[in-house]
């Protein structure tokens, strides 16, 4: 009890985590898959925001790594593995990939390296869809009987409480500080000895291995992907809208990027009219944060907070300490 | 006769060139271990320059830098940090959304010392005394006065667990009050067992605190030696007047 | 050696689009400091544009330049007026904020011509389309050809107006030092208006060229802006003569590489962008920097 009084986050996170873990027993088919879209969502908002949000290094490349985790899982199932098994091989390609693709790249500073990202996505894309034994454009198919919608929900949900987890107490520790002094000033971190680069890699492959299970998740319940889908640069880019619209660099801003934009895609699935204009919604989104509140809706929050009247002890404190 | 010992630091013909520009010209010398050792010379000398070429936030063209012993010149800026050779910034940048105490925490995680947990609290609680910071542990550094934020700046330095600490201009903007207090900081510090550099614009700062100097003119070393002598040096003195002293001789 | 002759020549004439399509991101980059992702999709823009009126004018593409092209440079005016100087400027460099700004932009276009035009590839034919001119041997297209010669009188154009007149000499100092500028007497807000509508209005010359060269969808634009980008890194970021030299160099590498490798034609992308990674890894000051580094090394002291 002594760990909710001090961190009281806490609770709605477990509420959270709760509400999740019981679903399956008191709500239907529907609501289930929406529970499991907006869990994977999570899964790749949370473990972006590592890198992107805490460390400061916007890449637009995700795809690649969901679909590394997805292309495994595929592949190997069809080579007779169980399924589950080729989930942490995914994560391992994931992660050596992201290493090779961060060695050079994280030279960049940025800006540079977010448009450095975009190349990397769109060369993984075009690639995938050129060789052979990926199935080539057309994508490829699990075995069949492989499905059970309850372990997959489980799993899904299972992974986002887990990222969540990994990430909160990430960014408590000495890897968060070091993270967060690389955003704010990489040259003043590596002037108290940080190692900026391998400090980026190592948060580079974590959340990259988190995103492939994800993508590996996704293939097994899915049945079938195809490059097009999970490469696709919209993927890319909905994980970076997710915490940058929620508020990158805090917990909760994923959360809720995740929570708006599962709900966006429903609503958008189900009207034509609204699917051909997502890209002005996505666009106009970005515009509007980037404009009005870069730090997102928890930017907003923290805001509107600030401005509510407080108790005056701790301005006092403050002001007694000053000078 | 005492065998003469190895200088903790030996800077030997270190050149640096920005494209067109020579900023640094063959500057050598040595400093030994606990002593104040100052560089001084008129704006553009090329002073902040050598510290960046010393702590590896700058590649020096040519030449080498030794820090007992071990060659510095190529490696990165932590791994100098890492193994003692630190320095402050005469531009000061803290972390400005994170608190003064996470500011010196970083020092303490990835410095020299790479301590944790209670240790880590503990030196955070020592450096945060030693620069008069305690009261301000959890004020967000953006908020600092200057002379808060110099303190600051030495405390991340010293955080790292150095033994050569290379201070640029920490008295730059302070009061006379302010100026007399770094004062005795220095001599603190360097009494606890720190070999200081000190890059210094306040003649008289240098001159009481300085073991020896070195003076630096268009990137070349002028003169080096105690306060008194390098202090009286025409050379030095004519340095830092510029033209005037061609106009005194001309009539 | 004949090959070799036809290659090059091929290469000279994309050259020339190339750099009609990077001077605009360099301009606004110079004087602003953004990268301009919307640029994409600007030329995309301009393409359907160039194409709308020839589908319903039968004007040729390359006359409705002469429309097209002052018709975007007031666009691109406006968007700065209304979006782009709300920005913040970072000292640092390109800010994320701007970056993702006109990312958003760009997104928010392609929708546009989505909505306007639909999906489907589009592109113009003319009475010339599939005429070419032999010279030295070779066949030269008559569309490339002419390509190349309007992106020399436009950059021949853009360079008169940076040397010779006032706004281009005001350009040039923003570009170099803002604040001395504006101790100068220039009023850098202006120019920055300025500046953009011209990146504006020669991304929409190189989208009506590109038109009458390529099928496009409202998707193109991607490849094109990732080689940009590519160009004026090689280039050196603010040198005006080295985005020309980026533009050749890149020109060169793929031509080559397509006529004497066989890595095909889809992977032409990953050309540019393995170039344009490399470049910022290995020579971030681009071929100047290089040159320098260069010029040290063999004039040691």
């Amino acid at each position: 009890m002594g760990v909710l009084r001090r961190h009281p986050a806490l609770v709605p996170g477990l509420l959270f985590a709760a509400a999740l873990l019981l679903a399956p027993a008191l709500a239907e088919r529907g609501t289930l898959n929406d529970l499991w879209n907006m869990a994977f969502f999570v899964v790749l908002a949370a473990a972006w925001n590592l890198l992107g949000g805490f460390a400061g290094q916007v890449s637009l490349g995700y795809s690649a790594f969901v679909g590394i985790g997805a292309y495994s899982t595929v592949l190997l199932a069809n080579a007779g593995w169980s399924p589950w098994l080729t989930l942490p091989v995914g994560a391992l390609l994931s992660a050596a990939f992201s290493v090779v693709v961060g060695l050079p790249t994280f030279r960049l500073r940025g800006p540079y390296f977010t448009i450095a990202t975009i190349g990397v996505g769109e060369a993984v894309r075009v690639i995938a869809s050129g060789l052979d034994f990926t199935g080539g454009s057309s994508g490829v198919r699990m075995p069949p009987a492989t499905f059970d919608f309850n372990s997959n929900y489980y799993a899904m949900v299972g992974l986002a409480l887990a990222t969540l987890a990994l990430v909160a107490w990430l960014q408590q520790n000495a890897f968060g500080l070091a993270l967060e002094s690389i955003r704010q000033d990489i040259d003043g971190a590596e002037a108290l000895g940080v190692n900026s680069t391998r400090v980026k890699l190592e948060a580079h492959a974590i959340s990259s291995a988190l995103v492939a299970v994800a993508g590996s998740l996704y293939a097994i319940n899915f049945q079938y992907i195809s490059p097009g889908s999970i490469f696709d640069f919209r993927l890319s880019l909905t994980i970076v809208l997710m915490p940058i619209v929620g508020g990158m660099g805090t917990l909760a801003g994923p959360v809720i990027g995740a929570m708006l934009f599962s709900y966006l895609q429903i609503k958008l699935l189900a009207s034509p009219a609204l699917r051909d204009s997502y890209l002005f919604i996505y666009g106009g989104l970005l515009i509007v944060v980037m404009l009005f509140e870069p730090r997102g809706i928890m930017g907003l929050w923290e805001r509107l907070w600030s401005r509510l009247p407080r108790r005056r002890s701790p301005a006092i404190a403050e002001a007694r300490g000053a000078g | 006769m005492p065998a003469e010992s190895a200088p903790i630091l030996a800077v030997s013909l270190v050149s640096k060139r920005f494209g067109g520009l020579l900023a640094l010209d063959t500057v050598s010398f040595e400093v030994q271990a606990g002593e104040i050792f100052s560089v001084i010379g008129p704006n553009g000398a090329g002073k902040t320059t050598l510290f960046s070429c010393l702590v590896g936030a700058v590649r020096p063209t040519t030449g080498s830098v030794r820090f007992r012993g071990e060659e510095m010149s190529g490696l990165r800026n932590d791994q100098i940090v890492n193994r003692g050779l630190v320095r402050t910034h005469q531009i000061v940048k803290p972390f400005r959304d994170m608190t003064v105490a996470d500011n010196i925490r970083v020092g303490v995680l990835f410095g020299r010392l790479k301590l944790r947990g209670a240790k880590a609290r503990e030196r955070v609680d020592e450096v945060l005394g030693r620069t008069q910071l305690v009261h301000r542990a959890q004020a967000k550094a953006g908020v600092l006065s200057i002379g808060e934020l110099k303190r600051l700046e030495i405390a991340r330095a010293l955080a790292t667990g150095p033994e050569v600490l290379c201070l640029d201009e920490v008295m730059g903007g302070l009061n006379p009050a302010e100026i007399q207090q770094a004062m005795v900081l220095v001599r603190a510090l360097r009494d606890s067992g720190l070999t200081i550099l000190m890059i210094e614009h306040h003649v008289h700062a240098v001159a009481g605190l300085s073991d020896r100097l070195a003076v630096l003119n268009f990137g070349k070393k002028i003169a080096e030696g105690r306060p008194g002598e390098v202090l009286r040096d025409p050379a030095v003195v004519a340095a830092y007047l510029g033209d005037e002293s061609k106009e005194e001789a001309r009539a | 050696m004949q090959k070799f002759v036809v290659v090059a020549l091929n290469s000279l004439l994309t050259a020339g689009l190339y750099a009609t399509m990077s001077y605009g991101l360099a301009v606004i980059y110079g004087v602003m400091r953004i990268i301009n992702l919307a640029h994409a999709g600007l030329m995309m823009l301009a393409a359907y544009a160039t194409w709308a009126l020839n589908d319903r004018f039968a004007l040729d593409p390359f006359l409705s330049m002469v429309v097209v092209a002052p018709a975007f440079f007031l666009i691109g005016m406006g968007l700065y007026a209304t979006v782009i100087r709300f920005l913040p400027r970072s000292s640092t460099g390109p800010s994320m904020q701007s970056l993702l700004l006109l990312f958003g932009l760009w997104l928010v276009l392609q929708n546009l011509a989505y909505a306007i035009w639909g999906g489907d590839t589009q592109s113009i034919l003319t009475p010339y389309t599939m005429e070419s001119v032999r010279f030295l041997g070779g066949r030269y297209g008559v569309p490339q050809i002419l390509v190349f010669g309007v992106s020399i009188v436009s950059l021949v154009g853009l360079n008169l107006v940076l040397r010779r007149t006032f706004l281009g000499k005001a350009i040039r100092a923003v570009t170099q030092n803002r604040d001395a500028a504006m101790l100068s007497g220039v009023n850098a807000g202006q120019i920055a208006a300025v500046a953009f509508g011209i990146g504006t209005a020669f991304a929409a010359m190189a989208g009506s060229m590109l038109s009458t060269l390529y099928a496009f969808t409202p998707d193109f634009g991607r490849s094109f802006l990732l080689k940009a980008f590519c160009i004026i890194v090689l280039g050196g970021m603010e040198s005006f003569t080295g985005v020309a030299v980026g533009a050749l160099v890149l020109a060169f590498v793929e031509n080559f590489a397509s006529a004497y490798t066989s890595i095909p034609v889809s992977f032409q992308d990953a050309i540019s962008f393995t170039l344009l990674v490399v470049v910022l890894v290995a020579a971030p000051g681009g071929l100047p920097g290089l040159w320098r580094m260069l010029d040290r090394r063999v004039v040691a002291r």
